[in-house]
């Protein structure tokens, strides 16, 4: 039942005192807030980090959530000023886009063996290009895809003008199909 | 940026004018490598919608709900207490200080050509009459009482969060 209010109904309950409603918001928000971590974060240690401090943060500020844009994209705001925070105070180095080293940890999720390039699918591929990019471009490109966001609300979500949104998007996918490419060719070159 | 590129992308994306799509959409059916480009962008912008999103440990929600609980137990009490409150208490003060003060300026008398003042009439009200036996029992009893509604509401407070 509790799973299908909308976010503006799980903060009432929650504002109202409920504290399991926000369990279901953090339940229904958090593969998304972790996986938009990830883009900031070296680990999944610190990713998690990265999260839960979103979430504790988002809860104790929750009336201040004045509801004129979606919860996500509050959400996402918060996220994003999180992690270049944390970024900057562990002086994490940024993956530079020719820098393969940089790469970030990528979780298995399947059983089969990852070191078997013909078991890879394409989707590890682009996740494993997403990871190679720099942290803000990695960022717009989870938004804009995975995040149900419009261009105006990433900008929102980023502190930027919705038309530097475009061409940093533009320029994002661009990276990430060269990315992709070059991945490829090496895999190509590995089964041959 | 490349133009034809960045025109595809607002095709696909949905971002051009209708006049806009309406010229895309012809260049794409009339020009081959119109329309092999926007097949592979297209291509791409699948294989972008396909990421699989990350998934936090088994324990995440439990670990946000007990950092929510800790940090709600660790509250300092200055945190806690409601400004109103605080506010209500130093009015209630400021009155006190304001009607002595008008009380002591309207008993006065001042001997004009003097540059000393008398408080010939001035007397202070007789606590004393006011802390009689029954008064203060009374006092006590509903400070008690009141004293513990406060701590039932607390206990009761932390309780429900757990």
């Amino acid at each position: 039942m509790q799973s299908k209010l909308s976010d503006i109904d799980l903060i009432e309950q929650t504002l109202a005192g409920n504290q399991s409603a926000y369990a279901d918001l953090v339940k229904r928000h958090q593969r998304f807030v972790f996986t938009l971590a990830l883009r900031f974060a070296k680990n999944r240690e610190d990713a998690e980090e990265i999260t839960q401090d979103c979430f504790v943060k988002a809860y104790r500020s929750l009336s201040l959530f004045q509801r004129q844009s979606k919860f996500s994209t509050w959400l996402y705001s918060i996220v994003y000023t999180t992690a270049m925070t944390s970024l900057r105070k562990k002086r994490v180095e940024t993956s530079s886009i020719d820098d393969d080293n940089n790469a970030i940890q990528i979780e298995s999720t399947g059983g089969y063996d990852e070191n078997n390039a013909e078991n890879r699918s394409r989707s590890y591929y682009v996740n494993q290009a997403i990871a190679q990019l720099l942290p803000d471009d990695a960022a717009i490109i989870t938004l804009f895809y995975k995040g149900e966001q419009s261009l105006e609300e990433i900008a929102q979500t980023l502190g930027m003008e919705a038309n530097i949104v475009k061409v940093k998007l533009f320029r994002a996918r661009q990276r990430l199909k060269e990315k992709l490419e070059r991945n490829l060719k090496h895999e190509v070159k590995e089964l041959i | 940026m490349s133009n034809l590129e960045e025109k595809l992308w607002d095709y696909i994306d949905g971002s051009a004018t209708a006049d806009e799509q309406q010229a895309i959409s012809l260049l794409i059916e009339q020009d081959e490598a119109y329309r092999a480009k926007y097949l592979e962008l297209l291509k791409l912008d699948q294989e972008f919608a396909a990421i699989e999103l990350d998934a936090p440990p088994m324990a995440f929600t439990y670990n946000v709900m007990e950092a929510i609980r800790a940090e709600h137990a660790q509250k300092p009490l200055k945190v806690t207490v409601n400004n109103t409150l605080i506010k209500g208490i130093a009015a209630f003060f400021v009155f006190i200080i304001l009607a002595l003060v008008i009380y002591l300026l309207t008993n006065i008398t001042w001997s004009a050509g003097s540059v000393s003042t008398q408080f010939t009439n001035l007397q202070l009200p007789d606590m004393k009459r006011y802390f009689t036996g029954p008064i203060m029992q009374g006092f006590l009893f509903f400070d008690v009482i009141l004293g513990l509604y406060f701590f039932d509401r607390y206990r009761r407070r932390i309780s429900f969060s757990k």
